[in-house]
């Protein structure tokens, strides 16, 4: 049975309904990406109990907890802009939510949630003082200090810069590691996503698009739509089918012999822009009025190219 | 959406709501009761030419008042706003101190700078040889004047303070189209503060609506009496409880009708986070500085300046200390009557600020979580009655009570201090409540924390700016409360300024000076603590 059930799930808006089933193991760190206003935040909400649902049921560990108030819920959450309580110090902040009363256990747990965060000797600062990347991390700690049955992240990165953000994504998943704790952790970052998920959930106008692994969504997306927002890559229409490959897939380099029912060989393209990526080159091609984008170990030698993309590697969409 | 677990904060709210409900509508009832029993004098009240005159003069002269003191702050206040200079913040905090000046002090300060026989009068007989005088007391420009004496610093700061916080982008924008500085000001800076000048407006407006001791003391005639001053004359000079039960119900409607129109359509305006960034001032704008500080300071200074003179000096400039000896001096039961009054200002102040605080907190934070429009509505009905129909009310109260001791007469000053304040603690707290992020609620709940102890250990200490800001300023009201003292204690409960007030009416206004310095120090020391910086756990 699953840990978190999410059965027919449904809140309606004026503008927007969101409806879903959504299933969690026992551990596992489960990300959900998806544009804006796909549902993602309002999820959250309704599991946490900030927002009722209109129908259907939340089972966690067993436990309805559709209609239970938000402080009964066991479940903890990290906002974007941290929330931490401006009239608490770091250790008072992380303390706030601890189920014991004896202070030495407390101040002993701090010491170690500080320390699972990298910010050891902390306790005395005044939350004022830290850097985002900081009060970031004190409320992750913060919240695991009151032992939720669950975690839930609530974009709790994107207020902060590429590194910082780099940096704490692993900081995310050493904590999870640690404590074994389940985690539903929305993002609008994919590469984030694909970084520390178990598994990644593609959302898209208040219904789920597809589900899986990070390796299963990039490599086997069941739509196009998951195809497109899962990583970069050409759409092409042939065959009165619509094709789909990855940047990576694309062969620019001539082939001599080959077997021509194994490829699919597009002549012809025109070379428009090359940028240099460092590994290699990110290179955009006209076929046909049809953008491609290559990502390829050679710059092209030549403005008018033909390329190859095995079958095997494009996915194909009625 | 359904609500969950916000019926703490409705309990919280609902408790200050009942205690003012009852400390409101008790006193108002009275009133109602007293008019009704006699129907003629009600009838006559309405139809009487005489009322609609007063009504008249009341309008005329709150709107005179407010107008003038605006229109002069305004020019002030766009300097202030765009530049940076020495003394700036001064003339900025002594503008803001003017909040909690009791009205007795300036009333004091003009007989004593501006009276016939005052410093101004004597420094132009000394000039002229006796041939110069000008006659400003106990005229209808002495109401206006001692109105904008009062209100201008309320004006300048208000719009100096709203038109800092909006960034100049615009105005710069403008500038480098090629917009004149005046075509910009009228075109693109006045569209922006209009909302706001007109808030200023209605805000003195209402403040100079009830006006009863300016009236009574410095107009110096029935002809400008205000619709207040008329209820106070026919209680206690006419003797007539009914018909000036009559004339404040009079007066209670107008009020609400007032506070309806001009609380209609008034939204409250996100302020950006992005501020002006102020210009140093040089050459001209740096005369203009000096020029513009030496103003206000000539015009806010001398009358307060003017009290601390004459508790030490006589008429005659002679240095004497008779006035503070009178005050240690002890009386037959031990206590001289001044340190009396300033005893039982204290008290009373103290403790009417202390309770009007916490109420107006549990109601802020109670509105604010609930999402309530009616709750500071209904906190701010007291604003409709002025203080002389409040205090006649609890006089009415405590004539049926027929107990004459002396707690119960501190009971209803007590009372009646607290429904005059709470409505300035309320607006004073909740742009704090308003600021506190529901997030930090949420993400306390999310810990398993209930709604009582998120108030109590998050939101409350978060408060602790806006709570002593309200503290400090219905402190000050209280202390320099006279009208619904006046009309209510009936002698029992005499303080601070209605000793002065006393004083002022026996001509002894050495006396009545030393006592204004002890009050102004009072009013000075709680409006630093209510500034006082080094709140930085909490939000400010």
């Amino acid at each position: 049975m699953a840990y978190l059930e999410c059965r027919n799930l449904r809140r309606n808006y004026d503008a927007f309904n969101l409806e879903l089933n959504l299933d969690m193991q026992k551990g596992e760190l489960l990300s959900i990406i998806g544009p804006s206003g796909s549902g993602k935040s309002t999820l959250l909400s309704l599991i946490s109990g900030i927002e009722s649902v209109d129908s259907g049921s939340i089972i966690l560990d067993g436990v309805d907890i559709t209609d239970m108030a938000i402080q009964k819920r066991s479940i903890g959450m990290v906002f974007q802009d941290f929330s931490l309580f401006p009239s608490m110090n770091v250790a008072q902040n992380i303390q706030y939510g601890m189920k014991t009363r004896d202070q030495g256990a407390k101040d002993k747990r701090t010491a170690e949630l500080l320390s699972l965060v990298g910010l050891s000797g902390y306790e005395s600062r005044k939350v004022f003082e830290l850097s985002g990347g900081e009060a970031q991390r004190i409320a992750l700690a913060r919240a695991v200090a009151a032992e939720p049955q669950m975690l839930l992240l609530d974009e709790p990165l994107s207020a902060l810069d590429a590194p910082l953000r780099k940096k704490l994504r692993t900081v995310i998943r050493h904590i999870h590691d640690n404590t074994g704790i389940t985690m539903l952790y929305v993002t609008h970052d994919r590469e984030e996503a694909f970084a520390i998920s178990d598994r990644i959930l593609v959302m898209r106008g208040g219904h789920m698009e597809a589900i899986g692994t990070p390796e299963d969504l990039y490599n086997n997306p069941p739509t196009l739509f998951a195809a497109t927002f899962t990583g970069e890559g050409s759409v092409l229409e042939q065959y009165s089918k619509t094709l789909f490959f990855r940047p990576e897939s694309i062969i620019l380099d001539n082939v001599e012999s080959y077997d021509a029912s194994q490829y699919l060989k597009l002549c012809g393209c025109e070379v428009q822009s090359v940028e240099y990526a460092g590994n290699g080159y990110g290179v955009k091609l006209d076929y046909k009025g049809t953008i491609i984008t290559a990502f390829t170990a050679k710059r092209p030698a030549q403005k008018a190219v033909d390329l190859m993309v095995k079958w095997d590697d494009i996915r194909q969409f009625d | 959406m359904k609500r969950r677990g916000d019926d703490f904060y409705l309990k919280q709210a609902l408790l200050a709501l009942v205690i003012t409900t009852i400390v409101f509508f008790l006193p108002i009832g009275a009133v109602f009761l007293r008019a009704f029993s006699d129907g003629r004098a009600f009838v006559s009240t309405f139809t009487d030419r005489y009322t609609w005159k007063i009504l008249g003069f009341t309008l005329w002269e709150s709107t005179l008042s407010a107008a003038i003191s605006v229109l002069l702050a305004l020019p002030f206040a766009v300097f202030f706003s765009r530049y940076t200079f020495a003394g700036r913040k001064a003339i900025l905090t002594m503008s803001d101190a003017a909040f909690a000046l009791p009205s007795i002090l300036a009333i004091l300060g003009f007989v004593i700078y501006y009276g016939n026989n005052g410093l101004v009068n004597a420094a132009l007989k000394a000039i002229s040889g006796g041939r110069w005088t000008v006659k400003i007391l106990y005229s209808f420009k002495a109401i206006l004047l001692a109105h904008v004496y009062l209100n201008f610093p309320v004006a300048f700061s208000l719009i100096t303070t709203s038109l800092s916080s909006m960034p100049d982008k615009e105005e710069q924008a403008s500038r480098l189209l090629g917009a004149s500085e005046i075509k910009t000001f009228f075109k693109v800076t006045l569209p922006k503060v209009w909302g706001m000048v007109l808030a200023t407006f209605t805000l003195i407006f209402l403040f100079c609506f009830p006006s009863f001791l300016i009236v009574m003391t410095l107009g110096g005639n029935p002809r400008y009496f205000t619709i207040e001053a008329e209820i106070y004359k026919r209680t206690y000079t006419d003797v007539n409880p009914a018909a000036s039960a009559a004339l404040a119900i009079f007066s209670f409607l107008v009020m609400t009708l007032l506070l309806v129109i001009t609380g209609y359509g008034r939204e409250e305006k996100k302020v950006s986070r992005s501020r002006r960034v102020l210009k140093k001032t040089k050459g001209n704008s740096k005369i203009k500085a000096i020029v513009l500080s030496t103003l206000i300071f000539l015009f806010m200074a001398p009358p307060l300046l003017s009290i601390l003179y004459r508790a030490f000096f006589t008429k005659d400039n002679e240095f004497t200390l008779k006035a503070w000896k009178s005050i240690v001096t002890k009386s037959r039961n031990g206590v001289s009557t001044s340190l009396n009054s300033i005893l039982n200002s204290l008290f009373v102040a103290g403790t009417s600020a202390f309770l009007a605080m916490r109420m107006a907190s549990s109601i802020a934070i109670g509105a604010v979580r609930r999402k309530s429009r009616f709750i500071p509505l209904l906190t701010s009905l007291p604003m409709a009655v002025g203080s002389v129909s409040l205090g006649l009310g609890f006089a009415f109260i405590s004539a049926r009570i027929p107990s004459r001791s002396i707690v119960l007469a501190y009971t209803m000053v007590l009372l009646a201090h607290i429904v005059c304040i709470l409505p300035f603690a309320v607006r004073t707290i909740m742009p704090g409540a308003k600021r506190i992020p529901q997030r930090l609620g949420q993400a306390a709940k999310t810990m398993g924390k209930e709604d009582r102890d998120i108030y109590r250990k998050i939101e409350y200490p978060l408060l602790k700016a806006y709570r002593r800001r309200a503290f400090a300023f219905a402190f000050a009201l209280s202390l320099g409360e006279v009208n619904a003292t006046l009309a209510l204690s009936e002698g029992k409960v005499t303080t601070l300024p209605i000793l002065i007030y006393k004083m002022i009416d026996q001509y002894n206004y050495q006396g009545a000076s030393a006592l204004a310095v002890i009050l102004l120090t009072i009013a000075i020391v709680v409006f630093a603590i209510g500034e006082t910086k080094g709140d930085e756990n909490g939000i400010s």
